[in-house]
C-alpha cells in the first residue's frame, strides 16, 4: 500500500504536520482485509504495529473530514466556544474525539508514547495555536464520551479533581490529562496520553479538518470492549465505518445527557 | 469538596491493622519454605504443558483477575494459569447498589471468566486451593496438583465471628445462613436483596465492623440503599447502624450529611457499639451495656485474612487479622520469592476494596515479571478511588481518591499519600460515576 494523495485532498493547507511514511502492518482481527484497504486507498497505511519505544511510530493517516457544527456548517474556527469541548466522531463513526480551543497557544514537538508507540505530538493549529484534538475515550479503563452520558470532559474551569483549570478529567478513576501538552496524563492510574488527533487549520476558510490518529491500538480495544453496545447503538459493522467528508462536532453539554463533575 | 485526609483519620481507619508491626518489611529471611499442608492428591491436574514459566493465580476476584491478565501483558513469556472455585463471576463491589435496584443482577455477574481467559491468553482453572507444597513448588487443588514457577495467592477474606462473641461453629453457622454480611459471595447478596424487598417494617440492623474490613464505606452505603428503598416504598422501617468504631470509618461528613438529610428518621447510627454476644432465638445483639432487637439484620463480624491463608501456614503470627506474612513491597511470603499474597490477604493497611485491588494487582504484575527475568521495580502506591451511593431516589454519590506512603524508612506503609482528597458533597454527577467507576472496572479484568 503507497504513499499518495487522499481523494479530496485540500491542497496548500497549512498547519498540517508531515504525514508518517508508511510502516505498518495490517492487523488480524480488528477489520476486515477488504474494509482496510478501502478505507486506506490512496493514503499511506495506519495500523503502524508500533511496539513502545521500539522505534517511532507517528500518525496513521485517515480520510480527511472538514469539522462542521450541529446543523452541517463548516465550523468557523475562530467562533469556538472556550468553555467545554466539543464532540466529533472520528475516523469512525461511533468513535467520539474532543476538539478543545485552549484558549492559549499550546506548543508542540512534544515526544510522547503510548501502547501504538511514540509519536511527536505537534501542539496545536489555528489562527492562535490553541485548538487540539483528541480521542473521547478515557486511556484507563475507556470510560468515554457517549450520548447516555460522559464521565470524561474539558474541564476549562476549576476542577476538584485536578486543582487547576484547562485540563481534561475523567471522573470514573480519577484521571487527569493535560490537553496543552499532548493529553499527557497528570494524575491517576491512567499511563498513556489520550489518543492524539491531528487536526488541520486552512485560514483562508478558518476552516479544521482531521486527518489522522496517533496510534491504533486504543481504537481496537475501544471496538471491541463495547462491541455489544455499539453494534445495539449503530448496527452491526455500522459502528466500524469510515466518516467521510465531514463531520458535526458538538457542544458536549448538548451531545451527552449527563456530564461528569469532579 | 477536596478535603484531604490528615494522618489521625489514616491511623484511625487502620487502627486494627498492625500498621507498624505486621505491615513492616521484615527482608529476606532464610526459610527456604517447606510442605505446607502437605495433602497431595497424587494426580497432575488436567492442563495443558506448560510453554513459558507457569505463574498459577489463586482467587478470580480484582487482585487475582487483575494479575493474570497484566502478568501476562508485562511478560508474554508467562504461562498464566487462574485457579478459581466459582464457575461464574458475580462482583461483590457495587452490590449494595442492587439491594436499591440501581442496577441489576446483570450488572454484577454478566462476565465470564473464561472471555477474561481468551482475551488476555491465560487458562481459568475451575478448581478449589487445597495446599501447597513449596519445596517441590506444587500447589494442590482439588482437581490435581499444578506445578508452578511463581504462584499468586489472591483468595480475599474469611468473616471472623468471634470478634462479636460467637465461637461456637453451630452459632456461627446458623448466623451466616439467617444473617450473611454480604461481603463475600453472591449468594449472600442474593438473600440480602431478598431481605430487603421482602421488609415490610421495623428494624434492620446493619452492623460495622471494627478492623480493617472489607470497604469501609460499604456498610454505610448500604445502610443508605436500604433507607432509600424504604423511603421511597414508604415502609415503616428503620435501619439501625450499629458501628463498633468511634466513627464512620470513611467519607464520613458525606455519610453523616446522608443520614442526616435524607433519612432522618430512619437511619439510626450508633458509634462504639461493640457487640459480644447474638441472640438468634430472640433476636437481640447484646453489647456488655445494653441489647439492640432487630427484625432482620446484616451481621457484619469482622474480616481476617482467607482461612485458606492460615490453612497454607503463611500467617503472620503478629497479625491480628491473620494476614499473610509477606515482604510488603514486594509481596512476596518472606524467604521465597516464588510465592506471593495480594489483595484483601496482604497485610497492608489499605483500604481493603476493589480499586485498591486493581491497581496493586498491576503493580504487582510487574514485580512478577521483572523478577521473572532477574530484575527488579521500584515500590509504588496502589490507588483507592471509590465512590459510594448514598442516594437511590435521585442517584447520588461521593467519593474519595486516596494513595499511600512510606514511613522514612521506607518499609512500612505510613499513611495517605499528600494528594488524597475527599469529595464528599453528594450529588447526580458522582452517582453516574458510581456506576462507570464499576464498570470500568469489569472492563478493566475481563477485557483486552
Amino acid at each position: 500500500m503507497g504513499a499518495g494523495t487522499l481523494p479530496g485532498h485540500v491542497r496548500g493547507v497549512i498547519d498540517r504536520p508531515a504525514a508518517a511514511p508508511c510502516g505498518g502492518r495490517f492487523r488480524e482481527g480488528f477489520m476486515d482485509r477488504r474494509r482496510f484497504v478501502k478505507l486506506c486507498a490512496g493514503s499511506t497505511a495506519w495500523f503502524a504495529a508500533g511496539m513502545r519505544g521500539a522505534h517511532a511510530a507517528s500518525y496513521a493517516d485517515f480520510p480527511r473530514v472538514r469539522l462542521t457544527d450541529g446543523q452541517g456548517a463548516p465550523l468557523n474556527a475562530s467562533a469556538l466556544a472556550k468553555d467545554e469541548a466539543y464532540v466529533f466522531h472520528f475516523p469512525f463513526r461511533s468513535l467520539p474525539c474532543f476538539l478543545i480551543d485552549l484558549g492559549k497557544p499550546a506548543a508542540g514537538s512534544l515526544e510522547l508514547s503510548s501502547e501504538s508507540g511514540s509519536y511527536i505530538w505537534p501542539g496545536g493549529v489555528g489562527k492562535d495555536k490553541s485548538l487540539v484534538a483528541y480521542v473521547a475515550v478515557c486511556t484507563h479503563q475507556l470510560a468515554y464520551a457517549a450520548k447516555d452520558g460522559s464521565q470524561i470532559r474539558y474541564a476549562a474551569g476549576a476542577s476538584a479533581l485536578a486543582g487547576r483549570p484547562g485540563t481534561i478529567v475523567c471522573c470514573a478513576h480519577a484521571s487527569v490529562f493535560d490537553p496543552a501538552k499532548g493529553a499527557q496524563r497528570e494524575h491517576g492510574e491512567a499511563r498513556d496520553p489520550l489518543l492524539s488527533v491531528r487536526l488541520e487549520y486552512d485560514p483562508a476558510e478558518d476552516a479544521l479538518y482531521a486527518s489522522g490518529l496517533a496510534g491504533t491500538q486504543l481504537v481496537e480495544r475501544f471496538f471491541k470492549t463495547y462491541k455489544r453496545q455499539l453494534i445495539a447503538e449503530y448496527g452491526a459493522g455500522v459502528y466500524r465505518e469510515a466518516v467521510s467528508g465531514s463531520a458535526a462536532a458538538v457542544p458536549l453539554s448538548k451531545f451527552a445527557t449527563s456530564v461528569g463533575d469532579c | 469538596m477536596g478535603d484531604r485526609i490528615n494522618r489521625r483519620d489514616f491511623l484511625k481507619m487502620s487502627s486494627a491493622a498492625a500498621v507498624g508491626s505486621a505491615a513492616v518489611m521484615t527482608g529476606c529471611a532464610t526459610a527456604g519454605g517447606g510442605m505446607e499442608t502437605a495433602a497431595s492428591v497424587g494426580f497432575k491436574a488436567d492442563l495443558p504443558r506448560a510453554k513459558g514459566p507457569r505463574l498459577v493465580v489463586v482467587g478470580g476476584g480484582t487482585s487475582g483477575l487483575t494479575i493474570a491478565k497484566y502478568a501476562k501483558k508485562e511478560y508474554p513469556k508467562f504461562d498464566v494459569v487462574l485457579v478459581e472455585k466459582r464457575d461464574m463471576y458475580s462482583s461483590c463491589f457495587s452490590s449494595n447498589l442492587w439491594y436499591a435496584g440501581l442496577i441489576d443482577l446483570e450488572f454484577l455477574a454478566d462476565h465470564s471468566f473464561l472471555d477474561a481467559a481468551r482475551n488476555n491468553q491465560y487458562t481459568y482453572f475451575n478448581a478449589t486451593a487445597t495446599g501447597l507444597d513449596r519445596a517441590g513448588r506444587k500447589l494442590i487443588t482439588s482437581e490435581g496438583e499444578i506445578d508452578y514457577d511463581f504462584l499468586v495467592l489472591a483468595p480475599g477474606i474469611s468473616y471472623d465471628y468471634s470478634r462479636i462473641g460467637v465461637k461456637d461453629v453451630e452459632a456461627i453457622t446458623a448466623l451466616r445462613t439467617a444473617y450473611p454480611p454480604g461481603f463475600l459471595s453472591p449468594t449472600e447478596h442474593v438473600t440480602i436483596r431478598r431481605k430487603v424487598q421482602e421488609f415490610e417494617g421495623g428494624v434492620f440492623v446493619q452492623c460495622v465492623p471494627s478492623g480493617n474490613y472489607r470497604c469501609l464505606p460499604a456498610p454505610y452505603e448500604r445502610a443508605c440503599m436500604i433507607a432509600s428503598h424504604f423511603k421511597k416504598n414508604k415502609i415503616n422501617g428503620k435501619v439501625l447502624v450499629l458501628d463498633a468504631n468511634p466513627d464512620i470509618t470513611i467519607k464520613k461528613e458525606g455519610f453523616h450529611a446522608a443520614f442526616n438529610e435524607l433519612y432522618k428518621g430512619i437511619i439510626e447510627y450508633k458509634p462504639s457499639i461493640e457487640i459480644t454476644s447474638v441472640d438468634l432465638e430472640k433476636k437481640f445483639l447484646k453489647t456488655d451495656f445494653e441489647s439492640f432487637k432487630f427484625d432482620d439484620a446484616a451481621i457484619y463480624p469482622g474480616v481476617r485474612a482467607s482461612t485458606l491463608i492460615e490453612h497454607l501456614g503463611l500467617v503472620d503470627p503478629k497479625s491480628p487479622q491473620k494476614e499473610a506474612r509477606i515482604d510488603i513491597l514486594k509481596y512476596n511470603v518472606i524467604g521465597d520469592e516464588r510465592v506471593y499474597v495480594t489483595g484483601d490477604s496482604r497485610p497492608h493497611p489499605y483500604s481493603k476494596s476493589a480499586n485498591t485491588s486493581n491497581t496493586e494487582g498491576k503493580y504487582v504484575a510487574k514485580v512478577l515479571a521483572a523478577r521473572a527475568q532477574g530484575k527488579d521495580i521500584g515500590w509504588y502506591s496502589p490507588r483507592t478511588v471509590c465512590y459510594s451511593m448514598v442516594n437511590a431516589s435521585p442517584m447520588e454519590g461521593i467519593g474519595v481518591d486516596a494513595g499511600y506512603v512510606l514511613n522514612a524508612a521506607g518499609n512500612a506503609i505510613a499513611g495517605f499519600s499528600p494528594d488524597t482528597k475527599l469529595f464528599e458533597n453528594r450529588d447526580a454527577a458522582k452517582g453516574r460515576s458510581t456506576l462507570e467507576w464499576a464498570r470500568g472496572l469489569c472492563r478493566d479484568m475481563f477485557e483486552a
